[in-house]
C-alpha cells in the first residue's frame, strides 16, 4: 500500500441536480470513504463549491481528481494535503476508536 | 419547420432532433412515451423508426448505426423497464466511447419519487455509465437540453447521454426556436496540447532508437487515420492495435505488426517489451492489452497521447502526456519529428511472425484434416469480403478470431464490444450497422451462446429488411469460458455445454435463408452463396467444439508470457 494520507478535495461545479450522487458514485466505485463532505454556492455567481476530505495515497486521488473534473457539469477540481491540525484531529480521534476496539476484543 | 410556433413537448423533441441531423430513431413503445410516439406518427416521412423487438436491441443497433456512421445514436424507449433494459447499452457505449442520446419517457412531474406505475430514478441508475443524464423539468428546456445532449455525446471523447423525459412535460406547450448548442463552460471538449509538450515529444522520437506505437478506437473517433499512416511513415515506426483499434490501419500496411493484448498477435506484444520508447495514442491501456501491470513496458518511456485527463498515467506511468484531439497532435508531431530509417528494429517480429505463423495461424486456418476450425471459417469469409466488409462480432472465441482472422482495407470495419464484453451486442449492433451503411456488406461473425441472448432481433432484422451477413460459429459450449475452464480450471466444465436449437429452422421461423455447414468441401461454396445477395442470411457453422484461441497471455501475466498451446510458452529467439 502506497502512503496515504487525508486530502481535500476542492470542486467547483454548476449547481446541477444529481452531480452531487454523481460524483460521490466515483468515490463508491472505488470503496472509498468520504470523511466530510460540503456543498455550498461559492463566490462565483451561479457556481457551486464542493469540499470533500478523504483518505488515500496520490496516485488514487489524481485519479479521483481527473475524473470528478470529467463530469460534464464540473468545471474544476483541486486537490491537497489535508491541513496539519485536521490531520491530528483525524488521527487523534481515528486512534481512539482504534483503542476503543482493542477493549472490546 | 414549426419554429416559432407554439407546439408540444413531444413535437419539440423530434423537430430539435430533426434540425440537429437525426433521421433514424431506434425504439419501443410503452405507456410513459406514448405522446411523443403518437407525433411520430406524423413524421415518417423525415424519421425511419426501427422498431426492435427488445430495448437491448435497440441500443445495441444504435451502438452499430453510430459506429459505422461515426455520429450519434437515437434511441428512444419507455419509462420503468423501458429504461431498465436499456441500461448495459448505456454501459457499453460509456467504455467503448460510443456517441448516443437515450430519450426514456417518464412518468408525470408530480407522481415523481412516489413509486408511481413505471417510476424508475433513471437519472441515478445512469449517471455513473452516462457522459451526461438530465431530467427534462419544462416545455422550454427541451430544446435547449437536446442540443446540449447531442454535443456532449458527439464531441470530445464521445458517449452515451440520458435524456429523462416525464410525460407532462411531453404534453405541454412551448414556443419552438431550433437550439445549437457548441460551448459548454464547464466542458473542454477538446483539449489544445501545447507546443512545449509537442517539442518534447518530437525530441523523445526522435532519440528513440526503438520507438513502437500502440493505438486505439481514438484514432477512428478523431478520424485521424491518414495522420496516424502519415506518422508512421515519417518516423519509420512500427505499430500495434488495440481490438478496437483495428480497420483505423489497413491490415497489409508495414507497419503494422497486428493486435495487442490477450489473444492478439506476439510481435506486438513483444515489442512492447522491447521498445524504448512507447507511444500511445487514443487507448487507455486496458488490462486485456497491458496483462500485468507491474512488468508492463517498464523498460521503455512512455508518452500518451488522448483527448481524456483522466486516462493520462490512470493505469500506466507516463513520461509525457499529451492532452488533445489525436489528429491535431499526429498532424503537429509529423511536422515536427525527423524521418527516420528503423529498419532493423522493424524487422523484429519476423521471428515472433514465423514461430506464430508455424505454431498457431497455420494449424488454425489450413488444417489437413479434421473439423473445421473457428479460425478457418473467419479467415475463408474475410477471404470472400476481400477486407471490404463491415465485420461485426459478439463476444467470446467468435470475437478473438473474428479480430485476428479478418482483413480491413477501410476504417470503421470492425465493431465490437470491447470495455464490457457484453454478449447478445452482435445481432442487433450488425442490423444497426447494416441500416446506418446499407452499401456495405455486414458480416457478424457470433456464438450459439450469444445468438441466443438477443436473436429475437432476427424479427426486427427482417422487418427493416437489413441484409445482415450471421456467421454462426456453432460449438454447442460457450466456447470462451469452456477454453478458461480448460486451461485454468483442471477441466471441470460447469454448466458451460449447451443444447441448442436447430438454427435452420430458427432462421426459416422467421423467413431467413440459411445454410448449414458441417465439412471443409461445403464452407467455400455456402460463404458464396450467402455473399451473393444483399438479403439477410444465417451460415450455421459446425466447428470444432474444444478448441483454443491462441496464442493467449493467460490473465494477470506479463505481455510477453504468451501460450502457444496448452503449456507450451513461446520463447523469444529460438
Ligand atoms: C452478458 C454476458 N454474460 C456472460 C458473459 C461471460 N462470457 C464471456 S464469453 C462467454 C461464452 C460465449 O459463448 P458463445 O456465445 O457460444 O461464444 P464462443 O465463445 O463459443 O465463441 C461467456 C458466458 C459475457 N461476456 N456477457
Amino acid at each position: 500500500m502506497e502512503d496515504e494520507k487525508l486530502y481535500e478535495i476542492t470542486a467547483y461545479t454548476e449547481n446541477q441536480v444529481g452531480l452531487l450522487s454523481s460524483i460521490a458514485g466515483i468515490f463508491t466505485r472505488r470503496s472509498m470513504n468520504i470523511e466530510k463532505l460540503l456543498v455550498y454556492p461559492s463566490r462565483i455567481e451561479g457556481i457551486h463549491k464542493f469540499k470533500i476530505l478523504t483518505r488515500s495515497s496520490e496516485k488514487l486521488i489524481q485519479a479521483v481528481v481527473l475524473q470528478i473534473e470529467k463530469k460534464v457539469d464540473v468545471v474544476k477540481a483541486f486537490y491537497e494535503v489535508d491541513d496539519e491540525r485536521s490531520c491530528r484531529e483525524f488521527d487523534f480521534v481515528s486512534n481512539f476508536l482504534k483503542e476503543r476496539e482493542e477493549i472490546n476484543k | 419547420m414549426k419554429e416559432g410556433q407554439n407546439i408540444s413537448g413531444a413535437d419539440i423533441l423530434l423537430e430539435q432532433i430533426i434540425s440537429l441531423g437525426v433521421d433514424t430513431v431506434f425504439g419501443y413503445p410503452g405507456g410513459a412515451i406514448i405522446p411523443v410516439y403518437d407525433k411520430l406518427y406524423d413524421y415518417s416521412d423525415r424519421l425511419r423508426h426501427i422498431l426492435v423487438r427488445h430495448e437491448q436491441g435497440a441500443i445495441h443497433a444504435a451502438q452499430g448505426y453510430a459506429r459505422v456512421q461515426g455520429r450519434p445514436g437515437f434511441v428512444m424507449v419507455t419509462s420503468g423497464p423501458g429504461a431498465t433494459n436499456v441500461i448495459t447499452g448505456i454501459a457499453d457505449a460509456m467504455i467503448d466511447s460510443t456517441p448516443l442520446v437515450v430519450v426514456a419517457g417518464q412518468v408525470k412531474s408530480d407522481l415523481l419519487g412516489t413509486d408511481a406505475f413505471q417510476e424508475t430514478d433513471f437519472i441515478g441508475m445512469t449517471s455513473p455509465i452516462s457522459k451526461w443524464s438530465y431530467q427534462i423539468r419544462r416545455p422550454e428546456d427541451i430544446a435547449w437540453a437536446v442540443a446540449r445532449a447531442f454535443y456532449i455525446a458527439s464531441t470530445g471523447r464521445p458517449g452515451p447521454v440520458v435524456l429523462d423525459f416525464p410525460q407532462d412535460v411531453q404534453r405541454g406547450f412551448a414556443e419552438y426556436h431550433p437550439q445549437v448548442c457548441n460551448f459548454i463552460r464547464s466542458y473542454v471538449a477538446v483539449p489544445e496540447p501545447s507546443d512545449t509538450v509537442l517539442r518534447m515529444a518530437a525530441e523523445m522520437i526522435d532519440t528513440a532508437a526503438r520507438p513502437f506505437v500502440v493505438f486505439g478506437q481514438g484514432v477512428i473517433l478523431s478520424g485521424a487515420e491518414k495522420e496516424l499512416e502519415a506518422f508512421l511513415d515519417k518516423g519509420d515506426i512500427p505499430a500495434g492495435s488495440t481490438l478496437l483499434g483495428l480497420s483505423a490501419v489497413p491490415s497489409a500496411n508495414p507497419h503494422l505488426k497486428g493486435m495487442l493484448g490477450m489473444h492478439g498477435n506476439i510481435a506486438p506484444n513483444i515489442m512492447t517489451q522491447n521498445c524504448d520508447l512507447l507511444i500511445a495514442v487514443g487507448m487507455r491501456f486496458d488490462d486485456r492489452v497491458t496483462g500485468n501491470l507491474e512488468t508492463y513496458a517498464r523498460q521503455a518511456r512512455v508518452i500518451h497521447i488522448d483527448i481524456d485527463a483522466s486516462e493520462i498515467g490512470k493505469n500506466v506511468p507516463v513520461d509525457l502526456g499529451i492532452l488533445g484531439d489525436a489528429k491535431e497532435v499526429l498532424t503537429r508531431l509529423t511536422g515536427l519529428i525527423q524521418g527516420g530509417v528503423r529498419r532493423a528494429w522493424k524487422d523484429e517480429d519476423v521471428k515472433c511472425y514465423e514461430v506464430e505463423n508455424s505454431r498457431v495461424i497455420e494449424p488454425e486456418v489450413h488444417p489437413a484434416e479434421g473439423l473445421l476450425n473457428p479460425g478457418e471459417v473467419v479467415a475463408a469469409v474475410a477471404e470472400a469480403c476481400g477486407g471490404k466488409a463491415v465485420i461485426v462480432t459478439d463476444v467470446g472465441q467468435n470475437q478473438m478470431l473474428a479480430a485476428r482472422y479478418s482483413k480491413f482495407v477501410g476504417s470503421r470495419s470492425f465493431i465490437s464490444s470491447g470495455g464490457l464484453g457484453t454478449m447478445g451486442f452482435g445481432l442487433p449492433a450488425a442490423i444497426g450497422a447494416k441500416i446506418g451503411d446499407p452499401g456495405r456488406t455486414v458480416c457478424l461473425f457470433v456464438g450459439d451462446g450469444g445468438l441466443q441472448m438477443t436473436e429475437q432481433e432476427l424479427g426486427t432484422m427482417v422487418q427493416e429488411g437489413a441484409g445482415v451477413k450471421i456467421v454462426l460459429l456453432n460449438n454447442n459450449w460457450l466456447g470462451n469460458v469452456r477454453m478458461w475452464q480448460e486451461l485454468f480450471f483442471n477441466r471441470r466444465y460447469s454448466f458451460t455445454k449447451m443444447v441448442n436449437p436447430d438454427f435452420g429452422t430458427l432462421a426459416a421461423a422467421y423467413g431467413v435463408d440459411s445454410a448449414t455447414v458441417e465439412d471443409r468441401d461445403s464452407l467455400a461454396p455456402a460463404i458464396a452463396r450467402m455473399l451473393s445477395d444483399d438479403k439477410p442470411f444465417l451460415l450455421n457453422v459446425h466447428v470444432r467444439e474444444e478448441t483454443l484461441v491462441l496464442p493467449m497471455i493467460p490473465p494477470g501475466k506479463s505481455v510477453d508470457e504468451i501460450l502457444l498451446d496448452r503449456n507450451v510458452f513461446f520463447e523469444y529467439g529460438r
